[in-house]
């Protein structure tokens, strides 16, 4: 490929002004010697005018109310969902530090601190270990449920 | 009044560097107007998502419209690329141009959409084989009603039904460059391309463009 094929290659996109400046260096210094491609030049941006000045549709009025009454309400559901999503984690969070707390500090004013660091593996803690998985699979498998039961009625609405 | 010729230049480089100022301002008057509407869509802003799709409702629609051709088909599309900002506007990232990816998330609809209804469409080739149709066929008549504006109007429908003959890959990259005026740089943020590519989509889209013209006009002004 000679200079000439070259420079016209980059023709249609200098039309499209989207050369870089090497390019357009590389351009201005060849048009200033050869008139075809001046010429050649000129033409291309009568298209690119041309595709410029294309008539622009427009969407139906109906559509685009449509779209945003459909898009609030998605957006609404949306900050619900982040909120609620907030909310649960908050509540997991505080639920966990009561309970990792509360046989501690049971013991600490109980049998002192020397007893808090006495867990005593006895009835009492098996008792409590049991309790709070039992509670915790509940509530797990109910979120579950819950967000299952959820994703059903967005899919049908 | 005369005036002379360096008051005539001096008036006109005052005036163009004004013209040009006050274009600039209005230009980040609007960036700023965006970048808030845009934070505050992010904040749960109902209003914001409002001025926004009044903003862009018009270029998208008619972005979507080149992609797919179907008025019905685009407009479902434009309802739910609305759908899909509020779905994932906390997703976007506000150092990236919201232009951008709106015309991403249309962009994807649009393929996934093409890719279930019409396969075929992603890598057409020019006209519709099955019908029988041509590209010849399918342009407006050559005969020129003598008023220019009708003129000018008859053109621009060539243009536009010879564009939408082309293949969706150049279709797309032609409407992002000369009728939404992105940037190289957003047209492959847009088409998540690298900018080489980008440029050769262009530059074969205008090619193709030149010679199904030049074929069916021979010797017409395109403008």
């Amino acid at each position: 490929m000679n200079e000439h094929d070259k420079i016209r290659a980059l023709l249609s996109l200098a039309a499209a002004d989207v050369l870089d400046p090497g390019e357009e260096k590389q351009l201005l210094d060849h048009l200033r010697t050869c008139d075809s491609c001046g010429a050649e030049l000129e033409k291309w941006k009568l298209l690119a005018g041309g595709l410029r000045r294309l008539p622009t549709p427009q969407p139906r009025s109906i559509v685009v109310e449509r779209a945003r009454a459909q898009a609030q309400i998605r957006l609404t559901e949306e900050i619900e969902h982040r909120w609620n999503r907030t909310v649960i984690i908050g509540l997991l969070v505080f639920a966990w530090i009561l309970t990792l707390l509360s046989w501690p500090l049971v013991r600490l004013f109980t049998g002192g601190v020397l007893g808090m660091l006495d867990p005593r593996f006895n009835h009492a803690w098996i008792v409590f270990g049991v309790f709070t998985t039992t509670v915790w699979l509940a509530g797990g498998a109910a979120a579950v449920l819950l967000s299952m039961q959820q994703r059903r009625e967005r899919r049908l609405a | 009044m005369n005036m002379t010729g360096s008051a005539i230049l001096y008036s006109a480089m005052v005036g163009g560097l004004a013209g040009r100022e006050s274009t600039a301002a209005m230009y980040w008057e609007g960036r700023v107007a965006l970048d808030s509407d845009v934070a505050q869509l992010r904040r749960g802003d109902l209003e914001a998502l409002s001025t926004l799709l009044t903003r862009y409702q018009n270029r998208l629609y008619r972005y979507l419209l080149r992609m797919v051709r179907q008025p019905a088909e685009a407009e479902d599309l434009f309802q739910q690329t609305w759908l899909r900002v509020a779905e994932k506007i906390q997703q976007y990232d506000p150092r990236r141009s919201f232009e951008a990816w709106l015309f991403t998330l249309a962009r994807n609809l649009a393929i996934d959409h093409l890719r279930r209804m019409r396969p075929e469409s992603l890598d057409e080739p020019i006209g519709d084989s099955a019908s029988g149709e041509t590209a010849a066929t399918r342009l407006p008549s050559r005969e020129q009603p003598p008023i220019e504006g009708i003129l000018q109007r008859e053109r621009s429908q060539r243009l536009g039904v010879v564009l939408e003959m082309l293949p969706v890959v150049q279709r797309e990259v032609l409407s992002l460059r000369f009728e939404e005026e992105m940037k190289i740089e957003e047209i492959a943020e847009v088409l998540d391309a690298p900018l080489s590519t980008v440029k050769t989509r262009l530059r074969r889209a205008l090619e193709r463009l030149r010679v199904i013209m030049e074929t069916s006009y021979p010797g017409e002004n395109w403008q």
